[in-house]
């Protein structure tokens, strides 16, 4: 199957874009990677009558701005793997980009598309709520700041209005004492997660003083694993409490089912992912104190 | 309709497309290039990789009309008529391909994988070859022969650029 028919606009600038996508409204999607809106309109899934192409703005930076982190909106999900300050301060993001789809997918994908596309098992929205980032959203009206806590509304769905587009993510910089570590099982390396849990911690003196942890797969969004988050709170980092953290999560979710898992298999994989993340987190936070 | 101007394998074509049109769809009917084989049409099979300006790309996933003033390589480029570019000759010793229809697609992933290896100077692990092809399915040979012949080609190409430590 092919597309429908659409109409082509190149962006020359912001201004541009966001006037065109003002002018189409609901008939109009950017076009950044490609890479899930392809799919979909070969599909006949979506059937946008205009897309306007992106690709040539100048939203492709990464920058740290005092203690932000600012990824521009076309930014492509291979070059985190090279960037310093993501390995440095972002292990968890570090670890979840090596899991998105293949190379050839990740040198042209974009934080922008992903972000809005909120593909339910996507990383980039579980990365964005695991550090608490804010979506920087524009129109033709101005700009708007979500958190991603607030931007995640369902499967496919965002805080997002049609004549919007992501310009940038700002991701906080982690405090000095944090670690963190993303893991996931997918039925092929190059497929989409069935769960994934990522796991940031900070702490001082060996202990924890705080947890964050998101699990995809587990509803139609990516969630806060608050119960696990509690149990941390307060507990050595050596680490032995991360079982207890990852039953505690599990008890109290009511997984979705699908033909790719089970609601058990799902339940029992949040269990475990959320142990090792925490597992892992705790490791590199002990490595880092013994530097 | 819209006009564009491809260079395609060094040859450079205006011409009027749909905006709807697969960059995929049209390097096969319009530029006659029928190495460029189409799988799924979802970007999961990478049968339709090409080289858009050096980079490989799924065409099946890009408009044409994305690539106005672009410079694109199908498998049409590599190695000439009788297919003699090292890691096709590897493909055939090596058992890399059986019924040949995703084998296009894995010589536009690979080819600047193994060069880049053999730039680097180094032999990669298994499982490195492994994540650098796991956009590609190949439903004939089990991956097996495929990892062989990417060690053989960057064995072979490292030999004859002047045989450049060549690790594991
Ligand atoms: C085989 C395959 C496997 C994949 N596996 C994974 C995976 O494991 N994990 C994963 O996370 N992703 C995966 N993806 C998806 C991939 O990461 C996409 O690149 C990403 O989801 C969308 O980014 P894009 O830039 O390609 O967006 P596009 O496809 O261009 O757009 C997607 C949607 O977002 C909108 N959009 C694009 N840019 C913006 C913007 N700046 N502001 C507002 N709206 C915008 C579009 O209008 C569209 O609705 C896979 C894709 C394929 C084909």
């Amino acid at each position: 199957m092919r597309p429908t028919p659409f109409e082509y606009h190149r962006a020359e600038s912001l201004d541009h874009a966001l006037a065109l996508l003002a002018e189409f409204g609901e008939e109009g999607r950017p076009l950044g990677g490609g890479q899930s809106l392809v799919p979909m309109m070969n599909l006949r899934l979506a059937r946008p009558a205009h897309l306007v192409d992106i690709n040539g703005l100048p939203l492709d930076f990464i920058e740290v701005e005092g203690d932000v982190l600012r990824v521009g909106a076309l930014v492509r999900h291979e070059r985190y793997l090279k960037e310093k300050v993501i390995g440095e301060r972002f292990a968890a993001f570090h670890d979840a980009v090596q899991w998105i789809g293949h190379p050839t997918i990740r040198s042209r994908g974009t934080i922008g598309g992903s972000i809005a596309h909120a593909d339910p098992s996507a990383e980039l929205p579980a990365v964005a709520m695991l550090y608490g980032a804010t979506i920087i959203a524009r129109s033709a009206n101005g700009e708007r700041r979500i958190a991603a806590d607030d931007f995640f509304l369902g499967a496919y769905m965002t805080a997002l209005e049609a004549g919007e587009m992501v310009v940038a993510v700002e991701f906080p910089l982690p405090p000095a004492h944090s670690a963190g570590a993303f893991m996931e099982i997918s039925e092929r390396r190059s497929d989409f997660a069935t769960v994934s849990v990522g796991a940031q911690i900070t702490f001082s003196g060996g202990s924890i003083t705080g947890a964050r942890i998101v699990a995809t797969g587990v509803e139609l969004q990516p969630i806060r694993a608050i119960p696990a988050e509690e149990a941390l709170s307060g507990k050595p980092l050596s680490a032995c409490e991360a079982r207890a953290a990852g039953r505690a999560f599990a008890e109290g979710i009511d997984p979705i089912s699908d033909n790719v898992a089970s609601s058990e298999y799902r339940r029992s994989l949040a269990a475990e992912l959320t142990s090792r993340a925490v597992e892992k987190a705790c490791q590199r936070a002990l490595e880092a104190g013994q530097e | 309709m819209q006009e564009i101007e491809l260079e395609v394998n060094g040859v450079r074509r205006r011409l009027s497309v749909e905006p709807r049109r697969l960059l995929a769809d049209v390097l096969r009917q319009e530029f006659g290039l029928s190495g460029v084989h189409i799988g799924c049409a979802q970007g999961a099979c990478g049968c339709c990789t090409v080289h858009i300006e050096g980079v490989p790309r799924l065409s099946c996933l890009t408009f044409a009309v994305q690539c106005d003033g672009a410079s694109i390589r199908t498998v049409e480029s590599i190695g000439g008529v009788r297919a003699e570019h090292l890691l096709q000759e590897a493909f055939r010793s090596e058992h890399g391909l059986q019924c040949g229809y995703c084998t296009p697609g894995y010589i536009m992933t690979l080819v600047p994988f193994v060069s880049r290896m053999v730039e680097e100077a180094r032999m990669p692990e298994d499982e490195e070859i492994r994540e650098a092809m796991s956009g590609n399915i190949c439903r004939c040979t089990g991956y097996h022969g495929i990892v062989a012949a990417v060690r053989k080609a960057i064995g072979d190409q490292m030999a004859a650029s002047g045989g450049a430590n060549h690790a594991g």
